[in-house]
């Protein structure tokens, strides 16, 4: 499947949820996370969609 | 009026006079939420202590404009344009009378106009007018008299505008003996039925306490009382916004997925359990008022929690409705059909998200309902971090992404940009994730709502995870992001209004459902069987717990010393009253 401008923009979209309740989750088994924790992997996810979007996405979206 | 021109094109070619009332009941709207969107923004900074341009004394003017111009204005305007298309669209015909739909339309934006100069007053020093009651104006705050005349307005237009489509629906009904209601006239009329009944309560609240009261009339009220007859109709108010946005996703929402609705018996079932459930649990808000029995309290509890069914109904159908539309786009698999939804059509992404956030919103709802659990947020910041997950985002979050669809089918321009609508709705769901969050959290840790000031003198919030500051930051640049998303939207949205008439300004199709209404019990469609069962609920719910706060409160207009409500004390007072006036019948008739 292709990796649209739209398609990313959601998982991006998805992915503001998780990184903020991953403190929650650490939590759940006593590991403190600092923020600056969720803020370094959620950069490196957004690196990481930038690379793939790179690879798999085409500049335009043809179809959908 | 391209009639002229060939075949019509879209609705406003078919319905110009139509489209011309719904057009002018969303601007409105629109107004509406372009200002209550600046105040949330206000306020927003104000109370995390980012940034503060108003003085701590006008926290409540803005937060009272706040609520009324978006819960109330932006959310009913916009109900009244849609239920108007979906009327004429759904029964394919004209209004009754343009001159009539132009009188409601009046009423309700007169009635606006008067309650919006009444609070914003409050910013004017000595001008003696203002209404800084907050949108549920409970007694004792008291308003300016404009403040309850605008607001009775308003509602009296509603009504009229109900009396619209049943008109158009009886005008239909006689030229198509025998036929199903078409799904969106059932569900304009189920929904406006459950209004007539919901605002009885406030209607009888504003007009014989609170607008006497105002003008000095008579010298107090029963503060319980109109509190409870504002619940009353402050529980079923919800279900008024939110049955647009259902509505948007059982008959367009499938559409746009590329598929047809799952089932359309399933839907109708849905609004008439909403019609009987909607109101008779709005004691479910006053859980902590003393004046009111636990039993009462319990038996709203119970209610409220059946009131999950057409919700989740509603999910199901939702869900099945996408996936069928996605498996008709390509899509295989488990879960990788979602890849194959139109993610790029931002009134299909911004319908996703609004219900993707409704589920949390449905979550955090539940902890509010339970009466023990809600001890632990009651007015806490916890419940404004619920209800801006379902008025401010599945309701506010549809209605703009339906709009994407439906202003070009009013103005018969194409959408402005479709990417900037992708990246407003993107945005508002971001936005909302970060301010939402962290209301709730904050809630948790005991922050209270309603305040400009939460920060007390030598006492310090905890939180478990994180601190007060981050979650400060974080409401703060959520609310940053939905005021930008706001203006993205209004920005779009005129544009495409100003845009060049198209040939084909959008696909307004709506395909068949998969299981029509064919095979479905005809019951389903008796709108009196339903409308009496929905009355004798009402009455079973509020005759004992009114009859317990007026006579233990003081009487109907206060005064006295009220005396905790009990279940006994309220069968008391009902029987004696119906013993005295069976009585007196009698001795009428002898
Ligand atoms: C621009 C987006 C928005 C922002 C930044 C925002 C911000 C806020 C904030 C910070 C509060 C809490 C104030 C307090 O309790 O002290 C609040 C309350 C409220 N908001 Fe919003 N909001 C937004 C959108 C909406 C929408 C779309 C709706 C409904 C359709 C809505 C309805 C309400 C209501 C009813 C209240 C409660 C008012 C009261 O307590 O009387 N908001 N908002
Ligand atoms: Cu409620």
């Amino acid at each position: 499947m292709k990796l649209t401008k739209a398609r990313a923009l959601v998982i991006i979209a998805f992915s503001v949820p998780i990184a903020i309740e991953l403190r929650t989750v650490a939590g759940f088994f006593n590991i403190d996370l600092p923020l600056i924790a969720i803020a370094v992997i959620e950069f490196l996810f957004l690196a990481l969609m930038f690379v793939l979007y790179g690879l798999y996405g085409e500049g335009s979206e043809s179809a959908s | 009026m391209a009639t002229a021109s060939g075949p019509a094109r879209t609705f406003v070619d078919r319905f110009p006079s139509e489209a011309g009332v719904i057009k002018a009941n969303l601007l409105v709207s629109f107004v509406a939420l372009g200002i209550g969107a600046f105040f949330g923004l206000v306020q927003a900074l104000h109370r995390t202590d980012i940034l503060r341009v108003i003085d701590s004394a006008d926290y409540y003017t803005m937060l009272t404009g706040h609520g009324v111009l978006l819960a109330i204005v932006f959310t009913i305007f916009f109900l009244t344009g849609f239920f108007h298309w979906a009327t004429a669209r759904s029964l394919d015909r004209p209004a009754v009378s343009t001159l009539y739909s132009w009188a409601w339309f009046g009423l309700m934006t007169t009635g606006t106009v008067l309650a919006t100069i009444a609070i914003l007053g409050g910013l004017v020093p000595n001008l003696g007018i203002s209404a800084d009651v907050l949108f549920t104006f409970y007694a004792p705050l008291q308003a300016h008299p404009i403040f309850y005349i605008g607001l009775a307005m308003f509602i009296v237009g509603t009504w009229l505008a109900g009396a619209d489509w049943f008109l158009s629906y009886r005008a239909w009904r006689s030229d198509n003996k025998g036929e199903r209601i078409p799904l969106q006239m059932f569900m304009v009329l189920t929904t406006m039925i459950m209004w007539y009944l919901a605002t009885l309560g406030v209607a009888v609240s504003v007009v014989f306490f609170l607008i006497p009261w105002s003008l000095g009339l008579i010298p107090s009220v029963n503060p319980l009382l109109t509190r409870t007859l504002f619940w009353y109709f402050g529980h079923p108010i919800v279900y008024f916004w939110l049955m647009p946005a259902y509505m948007m996703w059982y008959t367009i929402l499938p559409k746009l997925s590329g598929g047809r609705l799952f089932s359309d018996p399933l839907a109708r079932v849905v609004f008439l359990l909403f019609l009987l459930l909607s109101t008779p649990v709005g004691i479910h808000h006053q859980y902590l008022d003393p004046g009111i029995a636990e039993g009462f309290k319990f038996i709203a509890m119970t209610n409220t929690m059946f009131l999950l069914l057409p919700s989740l109904l509603t999910a199901f159908t939702a869900v099945a409705s996408m996936e069928h539309g996605a498996r008709q786009r390509g899509g295989e698999g488990y879960l990788r059909w979602l890849g194959a939804l139109p993610w790029r059509d931002p009134a299909f992404t911004g319908m996703a998200l609004a219900g993707i956030l409704f589920a949390a919103g449905g979550f955090s709802g539940m902890i509010n309902a339970g009466m023990n659990i809600n001890y632990l947020i009651h007015n806490t910041l916890w419940v404004p971090g619920h209800f801006h997950l379902t008025v401010g985002t599945a309701v506010a979050l549809t209605m703009m992404a339906g709009s994407y669809w439906l202003v070009p089918q009013l103005t018969g321009t194409k959408l402005y940009s479709r990417p900037i609508g992708l990246l407003q709705v993107i945005m508002w769901f971001v936005g909302m994730v970060f301010m939402s969050n962290a209301m709730h959290r904050a809630g948790l840790a005991g922050i209270p709502r309603r305040t400009a000031e939460p920060q007390y003198q030598n006492f310090e919030f905890l939180t478990p995870i994180g601190s007060i500051f981050e979650l400060r930051v974080q409401i703060a640049l959520g609310g940053t992001l939905l005021f930008l998303s706001v203006v993205l939207f209004l920005f779009n949205i005129l544009l495409t209004s100003l845009g060049e008439e198209s040939d084909r300004p959008v696909d307004e199709y709506l395909p068949e459902p998969l299981s029509g209404p064919e095979g479905s019990p005809r019951v389903l469609d008796n709108l009196g069987l339903w409308t009496g069962i929905a009355v004798v609920l009402v009455i079973l719910a509020y005759t004992l717990p009114l009859a317990g706060i007026i006579q233990n409160g003081g009487g109907l207009f206060g005064g006295g010393l009220p005396i905790p409500a009990t279940v006994s004390a309220g069968l008391d007072f009902v029987t004696t009253l119906v013993t005295t006036t069976v009585n007196t019948l009698l001795e009428v008739a002898a």
